[in-house]
């Protein structure tokens, strides 16, 4: 009996806490909206100094950012998944799952170190940047930062694929690139698709190694498909700028705005993740 | 049964006591911060009971976090903006506790070009993208890296109040953006090709301090000599905030901090002592 109500409780606590942060975010970013409406989500310039926040490049920066980071970690990370899942004997398994874990498990702002360390210098000797400061740094350790979500859960979802249709696949004389394109990945579709979905969640939502090397300069990269330019997104101007930001002034809440928008995307991320797609 | 219990006792009394500990809280301006560790050291050898925890975080946060009550001291590098003075009000102090000068900051590289010295009037036009090549004030044909800082830090509002003529000037010629002295100092020792602002205390080899021709002719650097005598343009006070209302632990930790026995800590810092 009071496993149910507990489990009740648990339950109803998290919608709450969700609704109490949207609320929350709501009403802190209500006053930015009131006094300059939904305008400034396709304005250029965020000058705090002189009120002018416009979210654009931000939005641009961050979607650059995720746009590399899964372009990359998707076909990575599907290619682990088959390999350590369908290919290789049950006595690896453990070890790419070691390997993958230890990948989730380094604190971002290690990742971010790293990225100053190696990758900047890399990228500014290699393609003879300015600095290596750019939208396609920030988009490289991002992939590596979302890899195991990707490699996990696509696992997961070949794992669930039902036995019975390996074997009739095979029983029809397919060959492994047949089954691997008509029945596994077809099968694992919706599990592939929210891992990516939830990937793209968490690499919207990262800061600290963003914000270390994306160069945080509200600029649109010029022309649009610039990735080797410096930029900001959503994440670096709120972790620069949430210290200095007195609460309850203009810019805090334009801050609170931009996190409104990020919530709000991500939630409709892990939304769409969740409802299951027919095949 | 009882000498568990005694046991157990003698082993939170220690702890009991260090929460007990009378505690200052500081934190803001990462201009002041390495002076400020170094000033908390000191008095803790003279006061040991009393804990000080110093955290960075650049002005605007200091001044902020002290409005807030979130810290007891507020470090700032700059002068309050007009909505942060409102807030300051009657029931605060700023106090003075040493000066600073902010010296334009170039990699190594760049004076090894043969690029010894900056006008005022050239910093300005790099920073507004009018100049954007090394080779045109008579350095290497290289592009030029623009490091501009997060607006609320100190350093660039005395930086922009000298070059761009206000303290909260755009400047449309920067490439990256960066936070505290710590970060913008790594990435100008890295670059070959980079122009920064740095806190003078923040100086070393690979990110060196260029000096400023003055519109008079005469060349100037941030060393004691020229900020003391005024001839150095871009300098200011580091300051801290702090409640007029306060502790008397809290008043004895300030008045340390006024005292001459803070000078050869300033000294050690890079920066100048007032007394």
């Amino acid at each position: 009996m009071w496993l149910r109500s507990w489990i009740r409780f648990s339950v109803i606590a998290s919608l709450a806490l969700v609704l109490l942060f949207v609320g929350f975010l709501l009403s802190a970013s209500a006053p930015f909206f009131f006094n300059y409406g939904l305008s400034p989500i396709i304005a250029r310039e965020w000058y705090p100094y002189e009120n002018l926040y416009g979210l654009l490049p931000a939005l641009i920066g961050s979607a650059w950012v995720i746009v590399i980071a899964l372009s990359l970690a998707l076909p990575c990370g599907l290619a682990t998944a088959i390999v350590s899942v369908e290919i290789l004997p049950q006595r690896y398994h453990g070890l790419i799952n070691v390997c993958i874990d230890i990948l989730a498990g380094i604190p971002s702002v290690v990742y971010g170190l790293l990225g100053i360390a190696l990758l900047l210098p890399w990228l500014e000797n290699n393609l003879d940047l300015l600095s290596g400061h750019s939208l396609l740094a920030a988009g490289l350790l991002l992939s590596v930062m979302i890899l195991p979500t990707i490699t996990r859960l696509s696992q997961d979802a070949l794992r669930d694929v039902d036995t019975s249709y390996r074997e009739a696949a095979r029983s029809l004389g397919l060959d492994w690139s047949q089954r691997l394109f008509s029945v596994l990945l077809p099968q694992a579709w919706p599990g592939i698709r929210s891992a990516s979905l939830l990937a793209t969640g968490r690499g919207l939502g990262e800061t600290i190694a963003v914000m270390l090397v994306v160069g945080s300069i509200d600029r649109i990269p010029q022309p649009w498909y610039n990735l080797l330019a410096p930029a900001q997104t959503i994440t670096s101007r709120i972790g620069r700028e949430m210290g200095e930001a007195s609460v309850g002034s203009s810019q805090w809440s334009a801050l609170m705005a931009c996190a409104l928008v990020l919530t709000l995307s991500v939630l409709l991320l892990s939304l769409l993740a969740q409802r299951p797609a027919r095949t | 049964m009882f000498n568990r219990i005694i046991l157990l006792f003698t082993l939170i009394l220690p702890f009991h006591a260090s929460f007990a500990q009378p505690t200052i809280n500081i934190a803001g301006s990462s201009t002041i911060l390495p002076l400020m560790a170094d000033a908390a050291n000191a008095y803790q050898a003279i006061a040991p009971t009393i804990k000080i925890t110093v955290s960075g975080g650049g002005s605007g946060t200091g001044i902020n976090a002290v409005i807030n009550g979130i810290v007891d001291i507020g470090m700032s590098s700059r002068q309050p903006t007009a909505t942060e003075k409102a807030k300051l009000s009657e029931n605060f102090d700023i106090i003075d506790i040493a000066r600073d000068a902010v010296a334009i900051t170039v990699s190594k590289a760049v004076i090894e070009s043969g690029v010894h010295s900056l006008s005022l009037e050239q910093v300005a036009d790099i920073y507004r993208g009018k100049i954007n090549n090394w080779k045109q004030v008579g350095g290497f044909d290289k592009k030029i890296l623009v490091i501009d800082k997060e607006p609320s830090r100190g350093t660039r509002h005395v930086f922009a109040k000298t070059i761009l003529g206000d303290a909260k000037a755009r400047a449309p010629g920067a490439n990256i953006i960066s936070g505290s002295n710590n970060e913008e100092r790594s990435i100008i020792s890295r670059s070959k090709q980079a122009i920064g602002m740095l806190s003078h205390a923040w100086l070393n080899d690979r990110a060196r301090g260029i000096a400023l021709t003055l519109d008079n002719g005469k060349t100037v650097s941030a060393s004691p000599a020229d900020v003391l005598s005024g001839s150095y343009p871009i300098q200011r006070s580091l300051s801290i905030i702090v409640a007029k209302k306060r502790s008397k632990t809290l008043q004895a930790f300030i008045e340390f901090l006024q005292s001459p026995a803070l000078a050869p800590l300033i000294k050690k810092n890079g920066y100048l002592p007032l007394v």
